[in-house]
């Protein structure tokens, strides 16, 4: 009876799905698909839009023709005189820190996320341990930068402000500049990334590890397992799906990183992520193009993270 | 079957949505006629006229104000970073317009900068906007030229206008000026050790040398902030190069004449330098100069005991210092001086600059290039104004003494990383954080001047 309630065109036919779909496409075409492809457009032209990017050549200048801002996005950081000075350059530039960030924020995350899932799991308080370490996520990252530039603070007079600072000063040592000294403040940045995020990874890393079976695991310590050899041999296979996802998913936060990075450098000091330069050749430069090039090499760093993100949930799906 | 109407009527809605996404085109023209009708009602609205008689009875040195045609009830939309009490103070400066005429402001004050470029770009700019340099060089194809609205360039102090004027049209009025090249010091502070503010550079320099040997840090130095981070040292530099080179080299940087990477750039930094990395000379040395906000740095020159015993910074800062110790009396516990041995001032403007031509639009450009604007604008006390009108109208002893030095310069040269467009600014920031990071100088010029080089070769 009920199945006769549903009027026909619902129930079949070639325009029915695309009924379905039509507020998601209307609302993506117009915050997503169409700012994307005035983006590419615009980072083919000059600061203003007005023009071609080709336009921006000069004599006696390398030139990329209308690739012209990529050719800025790519190299205008880098110093190729010799091998040397290009690591050191690359590694400096938005590019090299953004895979610090990625390399170091990324398995920070994860693997103290994991190591507070499996030990939360084993002690009476666990809730208000997992609650504490997700508190972090509930604070914006403006908000987390400010507090930690508090943290951070280096003062010039006797009385240092700064937590860290005033420890190392009552300890007897020489106040550190944190967010000025290279390479030390990149890491510093990290440091705050991993806290924010790392109550994120634990609460879908602890989900998975509580849905591991307890008859495998019992069966493993019967048959004489080491603790160490459960987690590695039996946990980590049947968590390891939920774990790419993770990283997949934080890769994706990291690459996107820009918050943090303005509100305590400003992308000073060698601090420079590639979300942030976009923000600075655009905003502070006024080079749209320039900016809009940045953006879409961003995009496109992204996607395959976005793909394998993708694929993974389809293959889920198709397991149920 | 009823159902599917439903359907049918979900799909009427979907399109009425889709409908209302071009609703701002069909809206304008609606939006429009409300201010057409007071337009119309206007000659009929005798009572709203009277204040324009009245006006110059009330306010006899204020001077006739040209309504250039203006209806009342004419509205004119503004946009500016100004708000609180920078804001009343605007309205006060305006309030003798909007009574001669009957012009309706329509201010909208924002900090973001975003707001005005979208508007632009979506081709709804606000009447009139006050903003920086940056902007006119921006928009010069949408600006409306200064002369045709009313504004005359000989009401304005020599060179004040200059960097307003591009491929020959003048498109903005310096309205709100700062000058930036002084020094701030605690006269308790310089008695009690028997010091005295030098008058040439050298006296400074020796001036330096004796506060050092004293025990005391000379400089408070701090140049953090946020994105901007630098920008209190490339006036520092700036300075330096008016007191070493003068005006002309300044300019011939801002025109690309001469390279950014120039031995004499690079003397400035060196100078520069060896004062802001050095803990003797500077507070916290390098890294505290890094990592020192620009405001608590003015600060520490004016705390007890002070950390420094001078700070560079521009007119603002006497604000600074009086929001955090109201007590503090000007000339008395807190005091400037001009940096000594510079030729010519550096300084900056907040410019207006106008997007209609419309009357009204050009009875506030009129009214602010007018003598009496000026007068009144250096009576509000908002700021330094290079309209000549504004001489002998201070009345805020820190602005009298700025305005003495601002009226009497040999040559005024705007913000270097300001004039050069295409993110020169930012280069520019960058090569004095990295320099005072340890970097490489010779590097560190040599990238400023590619940026350089690329923004000025036309």
């Amino acid at each position: 009876m009920a199945t006769q309630d549903i009027p026909r065109i619902m129930k079949h036919g070639r325009v029915t799905p695309w009924l379905y779909l039509l507020p998601a496409l209307v609302v993506m075409s117009l915050f997503i698909v169409y700012p994307m492809i005035n983006t590419i457009a615009l980072s083919f032209s000059n600061s203003d839009g007005t023009a071609s990017a080709s336009t921006l050549c000069r004599e006696g200048r390398a030139c990329w023709g209308i690739f012209e801002n990529y050719r800025y996005a790519l190299t205008a950081e880098l110093n190729f005189s010799s091998v040397g000075a290009f690591w050191s350059s690359f590694w400096s530039s938005s590019y090299g820190n953004t895979l610090k960030w990625i390399i170091f924020m990324v398995s920070g995350t994860v693997s103290i996320g994991l190591l507070f899932a499996v030990l939360a799991d084993r002690v009476k308080y666990e809730a208000l341990a997992k609650a504490i370490l997700f508190m972090p996520m509930a604070i914006s990252f403006v908000g987390a930068g400010v507090i930690w530039k508090f943290m951070y603070d280096y003062g010039t007079q006797q009385v240092q402000i700064g937590l860290l600072n005033a420890i190392i000063t009552a300890l007897g040592g020489d106040p550190v500049s944190w967010l000025s000294t290279v390479p030390l403040n990149t890491f510093m940045l990290i440091i705050v990334g991993i806290w924010i995020w790392t109550g994120f990874c634990m609460t879908v890393l602890s989900a998975a590890y509580k849905s591991v079976p307890d008859e495998i695991l019992e069966a493993a310590r019967v048959d004489g397992a080491s603790e160490w050899t459960v987690f590695w041999r039996i946990i980590m296979p049947i968590i390891l799906p939920t774990v790419t996802v993770v990283v997949t998913t934080m890769v994706i936060n990291v690459l996107k990183l820009f918050d943090l990075v303005y509100v305590m450098t400003g992308g000073n000091f060698k601090t420079d992520v590639i979300a942030n330069r976009m923000y600075t050749e655009i905003n502070t430069n006024y080079n749209v193009g320039r900016g809009t090039a940045v953006a879409v090499i961003l995009v496109l760093a992204i996607i395959p993270f976005v793909y394998f993100n993708i694929r993974r949930f389809l293959a889920q799906e198709s397991m149920r | 079957m009823s159902k599917l109407s439903k359907i049918l009527g979900l799909l009427v809605l979907v399109t009425l949505v889709l409908a209302a996404c071009a609703a701002p085109e069909t809206q304008a023209p609606a939006t429009e006629a409300p201010t057409e009708a007071p337009m119309t009602e206007a000659p009929t609205a005798a009572p709203t006229e009277a204040p324009a008689t009245q006006a110059p009875t009330e306010a006899p040195v204020a001077g006739e104000i040209d309504c250039k045609g203006a209806q009342s009830g004419d509205t004119v939309s503004l946009l500016y970073q100004w708000a609180g009490e920078e804001e009343a103070r605007l309205t006060e400066i305006l309030q003798p317009l909007v009574d001669a005429c009957g012009i309706v402001l329509e201010p909208e004050s924002t900090r973001d900068q975003g707001l005005l470029d979208t508007r632009v770009q979506a081709g709804t700019p606000p009447d009139v906007a006050f903003w920086n340099i940056t902007q006119i060089t921006q928009y010069q194809d949408q600006l409306i030229a200064m002369d045709t609205l009313g504004a005359s360039q000989d009401s304005y102090i020599p060179g004040a206008i200059d960097s307003g004027v591009m491929d020959g049209k003048w498109l903005g009025l310096p309205v709100k000026s700062d000058i930036k090249t002084i020094i701030w010091y605690s006269p308790v502070n310089f008695e009690a050790f028997g010091y005295t503010p030098p008058t040439t550079w050298e006296e400074l320099d020796a001036l330096v040398e004796q506060m050092v040997a004293d025990g005391n840090v000379p400089w408070s130095m701090g140049l953090e902030s946020g994105d901007a981070t630098g920008w209190t040292g490339s006036d520092f530099i700036q300075d330096i190069l008016l007191v070493q080179q003068g005006p002309d080299y300044v300019m011939g940087l801002i025109d690309g004449s001469i390279a950014y990477s120039d031995a004499g750039v690079k003397q400035a930094y060196e100078t520069y330098g060896k004062w802001a990395m050095d803990e003797k000379y500077a507070v916290g040395g390098a890294q505290g100069t890094l990592s020192t906000g620009f405001n608590p740095a003015i600060l520490k020159v004016f705390s007890d005991p002070p950390e420094a015993m001078m700070v560079k910074q521009s007119g603002f800062a006497g604000g600074t210092v009086t929001a955090e110790y109201p007590d503090l009396q000007y000339g008395t516990d807190y005091d400037f001086f001009v940096v000594p041995g510079a030729k010519g001032l550096q300084g900056g403007s907040d410019w207006m600059m106008a997007f209609s031509d419309k009357p009204a639009v050009q009875a506030l450009v009129t009214y602010l290039a007018s003598e009496q604007g000026g007068a009144n604008w250096a009576a509000a006390g908002f700021g330094l104004s290079p309209n000549k009108g504004a001489a002998g109208n201070f009345t805020d002893e820190a602005l009298v003494k700025q305005a003495e030095a601002f009226y009497a310069t040999e040559g005024f040269t705007p913000d270097i990383g300001d004039s050069i467009p295409g993110g020169f600014g930012s280069a520019e920031w960058k090569a004095i954080v990295d320099y005072l990071n340890g970097g490489d100088l010779d590097a560190a010029l040599a990238e400023a001047a590619a940026v350089q080089a690329e923004a000025t070769t036309k």
